[in-house]
């Protein structure tokens, strides 16, 4: 079971950063497309498409390795004060509540939508001749059971921590704020900040 | 269990009382009560603290549900689920917030690419002649970078490891020194290309070019007022900020720089070119002195280049197509100056900025800084050299003709760069280098994404993706381009836009919830109903924002709680885009307001263990007034944000 639990996180995860990559992509290709339409007049008519479905992909199937690395925003004013179980307590209730409801109706909706566009192998209306659209609108249903997978994985999370009193540790690959690597980027160490505390308690001294 | 969550939990449970006690009973109840309810539930519920963005998707589903109730279960899951899955699909193919990953990566980029520390520096070498140099040299390293990255808590961070220390050691009070950094990190928020006025673009309907256009000014107007407000400090309270030493000042030259000083003169421009033909400098190799001779004539060169295009521009009006382009080109030198000589206003004792050095040459479309047209008196000079150049030579196409203007413009930049080379000793090219390897880079990016925006060259997705591709020549430029470094940029870049646009997805569901029940209509009635003067209505909407700014951060306020106020400004007359400019200019403030500022408690992450959190909150307040202060200025002077955009569409 955990083992089943640990593969769906490590899954996302991947998924997710795969996707990542359509940020990279989507760069250099925005880039290039300017770049021919200026330098040798040369715009492309599903370029827009194309820019449409990267960026819908990246942060769709992105969805479920945010939630899995807790980076979706919360407001956490009070939820920060309260002690674990309670935090646990709370985030399983809504999850059954809201989160998989809300989820599961979108895969549903998602499913119905992407299939019917399949059937009649509906293309891009933004321009004439464009490229097949379902794939891209399958991508509603997939991301939606990537986070079903992701939500499973955190409501065992929530029982966990009611259960042991404190959280389950997550795998961390990166983070937006990461002390120590700005400090090792700037070559600040330690020993300087201390040195600064020097001037901190004279001036408390003086006043 | 603390205090504060106890304090907030009966909040909470007083509002879901007050909900029971003034709910009708289950059979009265209409739509519109339902609406209501869900504000209210959905309130209680963020403060829970469960991830907003699926918050919000699930209980847009079950009122969808509610409100489609009398058509039978069947059709009623139906309709929901179209409803989800359009509105889903509406932010998929959002062509406003593709902008938002890639200025996201851009920022990831260009913090990787570790420009901060020369960039710190360079400045603070530049300002050490004007009071309080440090601390504003902090505040304008802040503008800039965070401009660039738009991430507070690492800018924030970086300058607490790097200023800091740097400002205690110089003897600057603790509380002084917090509240610039803590204030100034928060300055990419508002500034463009920031994501907030995106993702604000994509609520409002407003299009994001005027957004950019609209809150260039204003986000300047607060980087200056700040630096203002430490010039006065120090002015006032030497002790809070004494100046530097000489020893600190002291900037350390390379050696044929100091042989050439010693030998010939201290003057650069003199001095290599008499190295160069003088026998008194053998051992100097010549290639050192070319090298530095070339970055020494930069700003001839542009100088030289930009009048050089503005008199065959205005020499050779033809179509009207040209004579469009050669507004722009015109526009540009001087201009560019101008921006320049803002950006640069204090360092005026310090180095001032030569003519045409921030200026690309003008051919290089991305040029043009919006920040141009800033002083009346340079920046009208070639719009009337034009406009008098245009009537001119429209009729008589054949006769070049050259206004008076265009030479006055020549013969004051000459004199300008005469003088730039008169001051400009070896010293100042030492800076001058330090500055062209950090912080030209960076204000040269950022101009040219927002120049493209907002001249039309480039819809703000591409000039985001441009900028994100700069961000990567950045970093390839100062060796820090490396697979740990774009993997770690995409996986945050993927996290953060993944945050923001789910949140959008979810609130879009919800607000067509919301606008199903007849919440909205109820809502509009009601503040109708109180019979507002525009102006009390516009102060009522700003303490709102204000206070949902304590306890949400900006995406939630936005994406949620914008969508409400929207619908209400056509009846007040308010420009959305105004408004937008007010509330990122509010928003900012609500980033440093206590007890909650997130920017105090990365400060406190990376300060020597003495600095308290009180320290910090106090050093705030003072930039918060400075906010308040803005945010008055805006609303009465509405030009200062509004003029760029009506001059340009």
């Amino acid at each position: 079971m955990k083992k089943i639990l640990r593969r769906i996180d490590q899954v996302n995860t991947w998924i997710g950063q795969l996707f990542g990559w359509c940020a990279l992509i989507l760069t250099l290709f925005v880039t290039y497309e300017v770049f021919s339409r200026y330098a040798f007049k040369n715009p492309h008519a599903w370029a827009f498409d194309v820019m449409n479905m990267l960026y819908g992909a990246l942060f769709m199937m992105a969805g479920a390795y945010t939630l899995g690395k807790n980076g979706h925003v919360r407001g956490d004013v009070l939820y920060g004060f309260f002690p674990p179980r309670l935090q646990a307590l709370l985030d399983l209730i809504l999850y059954i509540l809201f989160f998989f409801p809300g989820v599961i109706a979108l895969v549903w909706a998602g499913y119905n939508y992407a299939s019917e566009s399949f059937v009649i192998n509906e293309h891009s209306t933004i321009t004439a001749d464009g490229p097949p659209i379902y794939p891209f609108k399958a991508i509603i249903p997939i991301a939606g059971v990537a986070l079903i997978a992701q939500g499973i994985v955190e409501v065992v999370r929530c029982v966990q921590c009611l259960r042991n009193g404190h959280w389950p540790s997550r795998d961390i690959d990166v983070e937006e704020v990461d002390v120590d690597k700005l400090k090792d980027m700037v070559n600040v160490t330690d020993a300087d900040i201390e040195n600064a505390d020097r001037y901190v308690v004279q001036q408390g001294d003086k006043a | 269990m603390r205090k504060e969550a106890w304090f907030g939990i009966s909040i909470l449970i007083a509002i879901v009382l007050a909900l029971i006690v003034f709910m009708p009973a289950p059979a009265d109840i209409t739509n519109g009560h339902l609406g209501l309810l869900m504000l209210a539930l959905i309130v209680v519920t963020i403060m829970l603290g469960f991830p907003t963005a699926f918050t919000l998707m699930g209980m847009g589903v079950i009122f969808t549900l509610f409100a489609y109730r009398g058509m039978g279960p069947k059709l009623a899951i139906e309709q929901t689920l179209d409803l989800m899955v359009l509105r889903t699909y509406a932010v998929m193919t959002n062509d406003v917030l593709i902008a938002v990953p890639l200025f996201i990566f851009m920022g990831y980029l260009v913090e990787r690419a570790n420009l901060i520390e020369k960039l710190f520096k360079s400045l603070h070498l530049v300002m050490a002649k004007i009071p309080g140099s440090l601390a504003v040299a902090t505040v304008i390293t802040c503008a800039v970078f965070a401009t660039a990255t738009g991430i507070v808590g690492a800018v924030v961070t970086l300058m607490g490891l790097l200023a800091l220390p740097a400002m205690l050691k110089s003897g600057y009070d603790v509380k002084l020194s917090a509240g610039v950094i803590t204030a100034g990190g928060c300055l990419g928020i508002m500034i463009p290309p920031s994501v907030l006025l995106i993702v604000y673009g994509a609520v409002a309907g407003v299009s994001v070019v005027k957004l950019y256009a609209a809150a260039f000014f204003p986000g300047l107007m607060l980087a200056g007022m700040y630096v203002l407000y430490i010039i006065l400090v120090a002015k006032i309270k030497p002790a809070w900020a004494p100046p530097l030493s000489e020893e600190e000042r002291r900037i350390p030259l390379p050696e044929f720089a100091s042989r050439i000083k010693d030998s010939i003169s201290n003057k650069a421009l003199p001095g290599l070119i008499h190295a160069l033909k003088g026998d008194r400098n053998r051992d100097i190799p010549a290639s050192v002195i070319l090298k530095q001779l070339l970055i020494t004539l930069i700003p001839a060169i542009l100088f030289v280049c930009a009048i050089g295009l503005s008199y065959k521009l205005s020499v050779s009006p033809k179509a009207s197509q040209s004579s469009e382009l050669m507004e722009f080109g015109s526009l540009d030198a001087p201009s560019a100056v101008q921006y320049a000589g803002s950006l640069q206003e204090p360092a005026g004792s310090g180095l001032a900025e030569p003519p045409g050095a921030l200026a690309e040459p003008p051919g290089s479309s991305l040029a043009e800084p919006p920040g141009g047209v800033s002083e009346p008196s340079g920046a009208t000079a070639p719009v009337t050299d034009n406009n008098a150049a245009a009537p001119a030579g429209e009729p008589v196409a054949d006769q070049p003709s050259v206004s008076p203007v265009f030479w006055g413009v020549f013969a004051v930049g000459l004199a300008l760069i005469i003088a730039f080379y008169a001051w400009f000793t070896f010293a100042r090219l030492e800076i001058f280098k330090m500055l062209l390897a950090s912080f030209f880079p960076l204000a040269i990016m950022i101009l040219a994404v927002l120049g493209s925006i907002v001249f039309g060259f480039a819809t703000p997705s591409e000039a985001a993706a441009m900028g994100a591709f700069g961000g990567i020549l950045l970093a390839l430029c100062y060796r820090r381009l490396n697979m740990p470094m774009l993997k770690e940029s995409v996986y945050l870049a993927a996290r953060t836009s993944a945050m923001v646009c789910w949140l959008f997805v979810g609130s879009s569901i919800f607000s067509a919830a919301f606008a199903l029940l007849g919440g909205q209509e109820i809502i509009n009635n009601w503040v109708v109903s109180m019979d507002l003067t525009p102006v009390e209505f516009m102060i009522l909407a700003q303490i709102v924002i204000f206070l949902l700014g304590w306890p949400l951060e900006w995406t939630e306020i936005i994406v949620i709680f914008m969508p409400i106020f929207l619908p209400l400004l056509a009846h007040y007359n308010i420009d959305p885009l105004f408004f937008g400019i007010l509330v990122a200019l509010n928003l900012q403030t609500a980033f440093l307001s206590p007890p909650v500022a997130m920017s105090a408690f990365y400060l406190k992450g990376v300060a020597p263990p003495h600095v308290t959190l009180n320290q910090i909150f106090l050093g705030m307040l003072p930039f918060m007034g400075i906010q308040i202060l803005a945010l008055i200025l805006l609303y009465l002077f509405p030009k200062i944000g509004l003029w760029l955009p009506e001059v340009l569409y």
